[in-house]
C-alpha cells in the first residue's frame, strides 16, 4: 500500500467519521465496545479501500462496510461483554428547545432502538439517515418492498417496547 | 409526532456529540490488525487443514501401519494415500476461493452467504476425514484379521473352542466404540469452537433470510 492511498484515505475518513461513530453508537453501549468496533470498521475499510472505484460515494460505500463489520464481521472482545450501560450512554440527548417530556421520549427511544435485534437496527440506522428503501434493499440484500415491510414492522415493535 | 421521525430529528443534531478523531490517530488505526471473525475463521481452518494432514503423516509412521507394510497391503494402502492427498488438496483449493470472495464491500447477505459458505467447505473435509477414518480402520481391520498371524492364531484358538462369533462381535464392538468416542470428542469441539464463533451471524442470517421468504 502506497503512501498516497493511505493519506487519501485518512483524509476522507476523519472527513466523514461521523458516518462510523454513529454505527459504533447504534451496536455499542460503551465506550470501549464503541472504540473497538470502530477500529474494526477502520480496519474493514482499509482493507477494502484499493477496491474503492469512486463509482459509489466515499460515504455510502462508508454505510456498507460499516454495516457488515457491525453485524458480521466484528467479534465483540472480551472486555465489552456483560458491560451493558445503556443507562450510562455517553452520548447527550439534546433537542432544540428544551423539553423535558421529548427528552424523556428520546432517551426511552434510544433504549428501545437497542433492544432490536442486528439487522432492525440496520434498518432503523439507514431510515434514520434518510437513505431510501432501493438503497436499504441493495445494502441488505433484501428486495425493497420486504424493506419497506420490516420497517413498518419495526416501527409497530418499537410502538410496543415503548408502550408495553 | 412518530416516534422515528422524532429520533430522526435528535439524529440529525448530534453530529457534535460525537468524538473527533485525529488524522494521525486513525492513521494509526489502519496499522492495526484486524480480529474479525473471518480472520478467526481462516486461522481455524489452516489448523484443521494441518491436523489433518498432520494426523495422516503421524499414522503412517506408526508401527500399525508399518506392519501394515509387511502384509503386503500396499495396493490398498496407496490408493488410498493418493485419493486423501488429492481431496486434500482440492478443499483446499477450494476453501482459498471461497475464502477470496468475501468481501466487504458486498451486500449484508451476499456476505453472510460467503462466509458460511467458505466454513462449510472446512465442515465437508472434516465430514470427509471422519468418513476416511471409519472405512480406513474397518479396511485396515480387515487387513489384520486376513493376514496378520497373531490375530489369525487368535482366531483359530477362538474357532476350536467354539467362540469365533464372540471374538468378532467384541473386536467390532471395541472399534466401534473407539471410533464413536473419538468423533464425538471432535464433534464437541466443532461445535464449541463454530458454534461460539458464529452463533450471531447464523441468528442475523436467519434474521434475513426470513425477511424474503
Amino acid at each position: 500500500m502506497n503512501k498516497e492511498l493511505e493519506h487519501s484515505f485518512v483524509e476522507q475518513l476523519e472527513k466523514h467519521q461521523n458516518i462510523v461513530h454513529k454505527v459504533c453508537r447504534l451496536y455499542t453501549n460503551n465506550q470501549n465496545a464503541h472504540n473497538d468496533l470502530f477500529q474494526e470498521i477502520t480496519i474493514q475499510l482499509w482493507k477494502a479501500y484499493p477496491k474503492f472505484r469512486g463509482e459509489a460515494k466515499f460515504s455510502t460505500w462508508m454505510y456498507r462496510v460499516g454495516l457488515n463489520t457491525a453485524i458480521t464481521l466484528y467479534r465483540k472482545s472480551k472486555r465489552t461483554i456483560n458491560t451493558y450501560e445503556i443507562d450510562s450512554l455517553q452520548y447527550k440527548i439534546k433537542s432544540e428547545e428544551y423539553d423535558d417530556t421529548e427528552e424523556q421520549q428520546l432517551k426511552s427511544l434510544y433504549k428501545a432502538v437497542h433492544k432490536l435485534n442486528d439487522i432492525e437496527k440496520a434498518l432503523v440506522f439507514l431510515y434514520l439517515e434518510d437513505k431510501d428503501y432501493k438503497e436499504i434493499s441493495e445494502t441488505l440484500g433484501i428486495t425493497p418492498v420486504n424493506a419497506r415491510v420490516k420497517m413498518n414492522r419495526v416501527k409497530t415493535k418499537l410502538k410496543k417496547i415503548l408502550n408495553p | 409526532m412518530d416516534e422515528l421521525e422524532l429520533l430522526k430529528k435528535d439524529w440529525k443534531n448530534q453530529t457534535s456529540e460525537y468524538p473527533k478523531l485525529s488524522y494521525d490517530e486513525i492513521y494509526k488505526m489502519i496499522l492495526k490488525k484486524s480480529s474479525s471473525i473471518v480472520k478467526w475463521i481462516l486461522i481455524i481452518s489452516v489448523l484443521e487443514f494441518a491436523f489433518w494432514t498432520l494426523m495422516s503423516f503421524a499414522l503412517k509412521d506408526s508401527k500399525g501401519v508399518r506392519s501394515f507394510d509387511e502384509l503386503g497391503a500396499e495396493n490398498i494402502l496407496i490408493p488410498m494415500t493418493v485419493i486423501g492427498y488429492a481431496i486434500l488438496i482440492y478443499f483446499i483449493y477450494l476453501f482459498f476461493r471461497n475464502y477470496k470472495s468475501i468481501s466487504a464491500t458486498d451486500n449484508v447477505k451476499i456476505l453472510m452467504e460467503n462466509i458460511l459458505k467458505t466454513r462449510k467447505t472446512v465442515k465437508q473435509y472434516v465430514a470427509f476425514n471422519l468418513i476416511y477414518l471409519v472405512i480406513a480402520t474397518f479396511v485396515a481391520l480387515g487387513i489384520e484379521i486376513e493376514q496378520n498371524e497373531v490375530v489369525r492364531a487368535k482366531i483359530e484358538e477362538a474357532t476350536a473352542n467354539g467362540d469365533a462369533l464372540m471374538f468378532y462381535a467384541k473386536i467390532f464392538f471395541f472399534t466401534i466404540v473407539a471410533l464413536g468416542a473419538a468423533i464425538a470428542v471432535l464433534l464437541v469441539f466443532y461445535y464449541l469452537v463454530y458454534g461460539l464463533l458464529l452463533k450471531r451471524l447464523n441468528l442475523n442470517y436467519k434474521e434475513l433470510k426470513k425477511l424474503n421468504d
